[in-house]
């Protein structure tokens, strides 16, 4: 920050030094003589502006808004001017981040209560020139990543931009898929509750990204589209021992474009309408093969029987922000076909393929109070979803049963130190308790910040 | 490729030639005529840079203008820059002789993230706030959601100029 | 092996690389010469072929509970014989992240490859009785296809003993390592995972009821799946102590302090400090296990169907397994020395019980999964619904299928 601050005063400085240049020279030097008596009076004008700003800042109540001082935020920037924003722009380079950690209570079993430094990010993004640019985002989770701890360090997304126009580009590389509402904004200051909820962790799989090409843009009547083709999750992946299958069936065979299996290609697509400020309506789907081909990847006889086997996972969703209120409401669903035969090796295994897992939610959020920069959100959310909901029938019943649908209640508090950094509570009431995948009431604590 | 994906890909066809008349951004002189379309006059003022101030990080020096209608004054033109998520936002913001905002464009908008804030829906929200206005996201104006780093530095620089204005423009003969 | 071993080995190999170009004797041909030559032997009657029969799925033609062999091939031996079929995904012995003991050839994983496996038989009194690579040379040099090692590993590879038994069982392991005969994948069940036959109603449920952590568990050591389209071969490679039964067939066990404990010794001695490893073996493929003739490192059971029964009623009724003491309690798991008879595993599916209550299996579940292990039989012939190790599929070399 302290080179792109340095780097952005010089630019200020040529600005000024360009400033004449720009205006009417005959107009300049008729105004000159009035402009140095307003620099006078601008002058003594800032200096009582800055006594403002140094005065005591209001604590317990907040002045009507048109007495306060002008704010000077970290929004603020020195403006270059319109001649040095090219300048401004071209080989930039900016790092941003965001934190978050969780301390986990189960209400029934405290000695599994949990203390987690459940990520940390640094995202760059560099600027080649105007149009081009790449975005990178690094990750460590669990604070520590080896052969032996738990943690993992990943690369979160990698791809290059390029902007065709101000209104739509192209990118390519290891993306966010723009499915749901929480996947590509999911830093922890963006969402309500200690951890992200389950619909968007358990049917959409966290932070869930490909590798390939994309198109974006929005319109002026309010629509943002986004298409891509990119890489596929691989079923050939699944683990029927496992139960990372039942916990988000798509999360189990995601590829994360580590050393992808990329004979199977998906495409995705998302429209969203956002043309009546507050508003956002829309949804998005993911589709292709998953089954890459995975009965060629060894010598000798086929021996898996879903290379043809496909993913369908849709989405639609609404968010009505105005005001204190934030209301969302999300509902997904996602199959996957020919899992009959996959499964029927599977007989008896714990987590076999679903053909079908759906979840949603419906949120409700109040700003209940606000000052300065700080406010506390207080939020209801329900959720309901199912990571089988439906196995492909077999033989002689020996079928599995559709899972139960879990439904989650959960209340909490967001506390905003600063619309950047973040303290949460929240309590989570399970319909059942699911000790396989660690489901069962509890409290949770949790810190987040973004910068 | 096999025909179940010619209707999906055909739709992202048609979605980009649909916008394939891409947006452009304004030049300074055009938001200026687009704002104030019989005005006679464009007189910059107080861009003069107090150079004893460059050295502070967060400095802050829009380029303003005092918009003319003959002897008339007809508003007032600014032209600022906020960071959207880690790039800068160029805007400009348009009062009239009262003080009322008439016009928000985004002059150059340099990262995609965000980029809603472009839309005309958004910044209609801003028409005829004036410093007496919150002028604060999740207030009077509304949220872009997932753009909401570049919709909340926006609204701080929209509302920092109205108070400008109010404290140090409003009172000039 | 010694580096100038290693060194000369290497040229060996780039030698028989070049040889097997021209169709020559190739160093997996005369593997096999090997494999089924009994003048290798000291008593002229005892080649690898014996114990390990193609015809068995390279396993015992008999029922003893262990082989007899020596000079008068009248020695016995120490423990049961193991299939050598579906050896190549196995990995030299070590220990996982999570201490688990894992891979290794042999049933203590005293061996870390095939070179290393075929060492013992070859020398040992018990079985070709070669005693010494010297002995084993002589024999060797003496070989009807004693012009084609030369030819293939140097003419004077007969004069370093250490280094002719070396490529002689380098030779071994490169036929076990490439002839499809190893490694078929041809049973019933690979016909049924690559979806060209269906198994039958009872096999099905064998199947589920093998894979069921509240079953059989079987699947838990010895997995019926393997994650991306490889076929399975039923086992992870992993050590497990079961508390078999101690069997009074072997004769070293009429020595009351003799206790064969695995991996803790006798026969390997590098973990001998480990005593919570005492008693541990690996676990082997269930491929063809219904062609046994015995059962267990220790060959003490001798039928299939009693090889379940005592894995679902080990706990819930010991009496029909074990001794009683001088006092009537029952000696549960007495071929471990007394002391050491915590390392059994008692935690899993299907141990967990006590005594009197329901056994993870019933009779008829039993059945059930007997009928599904008969399909991880070599040799399946879909026309007669029958399976024959001895059936599958020769002449196709050089398929490394894994």
């Amino acid at each position: 920050m302290q080179h792109r601050m340095l780097a952005l005063a010089i630019a200020t400085c040529c600005a000024a030094l360009a400033l004449p240049a720009r205006a009417d020279e005959a107009a300049l030097k008729a105004e000159v003589d009035a402009l140095r008596a307003e620099v006078a009076a601008l002058k003594a004008e800032v200096q009582q502006i800055h006594a403002a700003q140094s005065a005591p800042a209001p604590v317990a109540q907040a002045k009507p808004v048109s007495q306060q001082p002008i704010a000077v935020t970290d929004a603020a920037a020195p403006n270059p001017g319109r001649s040095m924003s090219d300048a401004a722009t071209a080989n930039t380079t900016s790092l941003w981040g965001y934190g978050q950690i969780d301390y986990n209570h189960p209400t029934a079993r405290a000695a599994d209560a949990r203390a987690d430094l459940t990520r940390a990010v640094i995202g760059f993004d560099h600027g080649f020139n105007d149009t081009t640019r790449v975005y990178g985002e690094l990750e460590w989770e669990h604070a520590i990543a080896s052969a032996s701890d738990a943690g993992e360090s990943e690369v979160e997304q990698l791809f290059i931009e390029h902007a065709l126009a101000p209104n739509y580009g192209v990118r390519a590389g290891l993306m966010l898929v723009p499915i749901g509402l929480l996947n590509e904004h999911h830093e922890p200051t963006q969402f309500y509750g200690v951890e992200r909820n389950f619909v968007e962790q358990a049917i959409i799989p966290s932070t869930w990204r490909e590798g390939g090409v994309a198109g974006y843009g929005n319109t002026d009547s309010g629509f943002q589209w986004d298409i891509g083709l990119v890489t596929s999750p691989n079923l050939g992946k699944w683990d029927p021992t496992s139960p990372d299958g039942r916990e988000s069936p798509l999360g189990a065979i995601h590829q994360e474009m580590q050393l992808a299996k990329a004979h199977d290609l998906s495409l995705w697509a998302r429209l969203n309408w956002l043309g009546v400020p507050g508003l956002n309506v829309g949804g998005a789907m993911f589709a292709g093969k998953i089954g890459q081909d995975t009965s060629k990847q060894f010598e000798g006889d086929a021996n898996f029987p879903a290379d043809n086997s496909r993913l369908l996972l849709g989405e639609a969703h609404v968010r009505w922000q105005s005001g204190p209120w934030d209301f969302t409401a999300l509902y997904t669903r996602g199959t996957i076909s020919d899992t009959q035969d996959l499964n029927l090796g599977f007989l008896g295994q714990p987590t076999p393929v679903p053909k079908a897992f759906w979840g949603g939610y419906a949120q409700a959020a109040w700003k209940a109070l606000a000052w300065n920069q700080s406010s506390v959100v207080l939020f209801l959310r329900y959720e309901a979803f199912n990571t089988g909901a439906a196995y492909a029938t077999q033989p002689q019943g020996l079928g599995t049963p559709p899972l139960p649908t879990q439904r989650v209640l959960t209340a909490g508090i967001n506390y905003y130190l600063n619309p950047n950094v973040v303290f949460k509570f929240d309590y989570q009431d399970f319909r059942y308790d699911d000790p396989v995948l660690d489901y069962g009431n509890r409290f949770d604590l949790g810190i987040g910040f973004q910068f | 490729m096999q025909a179940r994906w010619l209707l999906p890909v055909g739709i992202g066809a048609t979605v980009v030639v649909q916008v394939a008349h891409a947006a452009q951004y304004m030049s300074v002189e055009q938001a200026q005529r687009a704002a104030f379309a019989s005005a006679t006059r464009f007189e910059p003022i107080a861009a003069t840079i107090d150079a004893a101030a460059l050295g502070v990080a967060d400095s802050w020096k829009p380029l303003i203008w005092r918009v003319w209608n003959g002897n008339a004054t007809a508003g007032w033109f600014f032209e600022d820059a906020v960071i959207g998520k880690s790039e800068l936002i160029t805007y400009s913001l348009a009062l009239d002789a009262s003080g009322k905002v008439t016009k928000l464009e985004i002059l150059d908008y340099r990262e995609s993230h965000g980029g809603e804030v472009r839309l005309a829906a958004w910044r209609n929200q801003f028409r005829d706030k004036t410093s007496a206005d919150p002028v604060a996201l999740d207030r009077d104006i509304r949220n872009i959601s997932g753009a909401t780093l570049s919709c909340r530095h926006l609204t701080q620089g929209v509302h920092r100029l109205l108070q400008l204005y109010s404290h140090v423009l409003a009172a000039k003969p | 092996m010694t580096k100038t071993t290693a060194t000369r080995l290497a040229a060996f190999v780039l030698a028989a690389a070049s040889a097997t170009a021209l169709a020559a004797p190739t160093p997996a041909s005369l593997g096999e010469a090997i494999f089924r030559d009994t003048s290798l032997s000291s008593s002229g009657r005892m080649a690898c072929s014996t114990c390990h029969d193609p015809a068995r799925a390279h396993a015992q033609d008999n029922d003893l509970s262990v082989q007899l062999g020596g000079a008068d091939m009248a020695t016995p031996g120490f423990r049961a014989v193991p299939s050598l079929r579906y050896m190549n995904p196995n990995m030299p012995f070590f220990f996982a992240n999570d201490g688990t003991p894992t891979g290794g050839f042999t049933r203590d994983g005293g061996a870390n490859d095939l070179i290393a496996q075929a060492h013992t038989p070859i020398l040992a009194a018990h079985e070709m009785d070669n005693i010494d690579a010297a002995g084993f040379a002589a024999r060797l040099g003496a070989a009807a296809y004693a012009d084609d090692f030369r030819a293939l590993f140097g003419a004077d590879v007969f004069a370093n003993p250490d280094l002719a038994l070396l490529v002689a069982e380098y030779a071994l392991s490169e036929y076990q390592r490439t002839d499809a005969e190893f490694h078929p994948f041809d049973s019933k069940f690979d016909l049924f995972l690559q979806r060209k036959i269906m198994l039958s109603p009872q096999e099905l449920r064998g199947l589920a009821l093998f894979n069921r952590k509240d079953k059989g568990n079987c699947a838990a050591c010895h997995p019926s799946t393997s994650v991306g389209g490889q076929p399975p071969v039923f086992t992870d490679y992993t050590y497990d102590n079961l508390g078999v039964p101690r069997n009074p067939q072997i004769p070293a066990n009429a020595d009351a302090d003799y206790f064969d404990m695995g991996l803790c010794g006798p026969f390997r001695m590098d973990l001998a400090a480990r005593t919570d490893l005492c008693g541990q073996f690996k676990v082997p493929t269930l491929r063809n296990v219904a062609t046994r003739h015995v059962f267990f490192h220790n060959g003490y059971f001798h039928d299939l169907k009693t090889a379940i029964e005592f894995y679902v009623q080990r706990d819930t009724n010991p009496s029909r397994w074990y001794p009683f003491d001088a006092d009537g309690r029952v000696r549960k798991f007495d071929d471990i020395p007394s002391l050491l008879a915590r390392n059994v595993n008692t935690s899993e599916a299907p141990y967990d019980r006590k005594p009197g209550q329901a056994p993870a299996l019933s009779d008829a579940e039993i059945d059930d999964v007997v009928a599904f292990l008969k399909t991880l039989t070599d040799g399946y012939d879909p026309i007669t619904d029958s399976a024959d190790p001895a059936r599958s599929a020769r002449g196709v070399k050089s398929v490394d299928k894994l």
